[in-house]
């Protein structure tokens, strides 16, 4: 992976103020791990088609999220979301 | 208080809960971020409970049978890897979280702490913060 | 570098806004360089003349003017949130920077935390 500038763990879902603020802060070498009701952003928004998205699977799993919704994002377990943490120059959790 | 550059060869970290249990999925999402950190070598420096976290360090909450119990399996996790967790003590003081010192000093009928977590104040935060590799905050979802 | 706490919600109605002062506040008494970033419906806490006394709680305009005597280092608010809320200069408590939220303004901190 290229450099991690930004992390942002977002748990809210696209209704959320917080969604869109966090969208609006993305810079070019940042990614977003969607984490709780923020994976419900894989279906109601396209903003993830663009930036290096991944999203916690129990959360996936537990909202009846299978792979036909993942589009580019990669689903991660804690561990890899722990190591996201450590390669980020930077972690915002929103 | 020392200032210290994050040392990512031995990555330690905070973890800052500020979303209640049985009313938002943070406590969950954080134990789950902190067994993954134990388990890949990393240091927890300490758990810290803000605003409505800190409910998670009351020794009264009552889950059904059939449901996870967050403040115990939490307090369990603590024990086990030795881990200190503190509420912030204004955030606890507010929503009726005290242990036996505070109940002594405001001369309350009962306290409340589950063992083994303590209270304290947003000091324990800050020196987290500058000593941690990573602090990372697990806030209600919605 | 430093912590930007940002308050994105607005005031009185929750306690999550008073309780990211109060982080700021600890942060600048361990000589932690530290900026709040009022975003959002935030930026409601920075309007002039607020009368809390119906309300029964203390005055975040009173609580917020303390900040840079505590030694917090800039109060800054997002430009668009402002413009939303209808918040021009003159409706604002002194001593504010108008800023854009963006990726350019969390750079430039090394952390970045909500209170809740």
């Amino acid at each position: 992976m290229n450099r991690l500038h930004t992390l942002h763990i977002l748990n809210k879902t696209p209704d959320h103020p917080r969604f869109s603020e966090c969208l609006g802060t993305l810079g070019p070498d940042d990614a977003v791990a969607l984490t709780e009701n923020g994976v419900l952003g894989l279906v109601a928004s396209k903003a993830f088609s663009s930036v290096q998205t991944y999203a916690l699977e129990g959360d996936l799993n537990a909202r009846g999220l299978s792979d036909d919704n993942l589009g580019a994002a990669a689903p991660i377990d804690y561990s890899e979301l722990v190591n996201l943490t450590l390669q980020a120059e930077r972690v915002i959790s929103w | 208080m020392t200032h210290s550059t994050p040392d990512t060869e031995n990555p330690s970290f905070t973890l800052v809960i500020t979303g209640a249990p049985y009313s938002s999925q943070a406590p969950q999402t954080a134990l789950g971020f902190a067994r993954a950190t134990v388990a890949a070598g990393h240091t927890i420096d300490r758990i810290f409970l803000y605003g409505d976290g800190v409910h998670l360090a009351s020794a009264l909450v009552t889950a059904p049978s059939d449901e996870t119990h967050w403040p115990k399996q939490w307090a369990a996790f603590l024990e086990e890897h030795e881990v200190p967790g503190v509420a912030c003590i204004a955030s606890a003081l507010r929503r009726g979280l005290v242990d036996s010192d505070e109940q002594k000093r405001y001369q309350l009928n009962a306290n409340n702490l589950l063992t083994p977590f303590a209270i304290a104040g947003l000091g324990e935060w800050v020196e987290g913060s500058i000593k941690s590799t990573r602090t990372i905050y697990f806030h209600a979802g919605a | 570098m430093g912590m930007l706490i940002i308050i994105d919600q607005s005031p009185y109605g929750t306690w999550a806004g008073r309780e990211a002062l109060d982080m700021a506040f600890a942060l600048a008494a361990f000589d932690q360089p530290v900026s709040l970033l009022f975003s959002g419906a935030g930026v409601n806490w920075l309007r002039k003349a607020q009368n809390t006394a119906d309300i029964e709680q203390k005055s975040l305009e009173k609580n917020l003017a303390a900040a840079p005597i505590f030694g917090i280092e800039a109060i800054l608010a997002d430009r668009t949130a402002c413009q939303r809320y209808n918040l021009d200069s003159e409706a604002m408590i002194d001593g504010v920077q108008l800023t854009n939220a963006n990726a350019d303004l969390l750079a430039q901190y090394s952390q970045t935390a909500f209170a809740g």
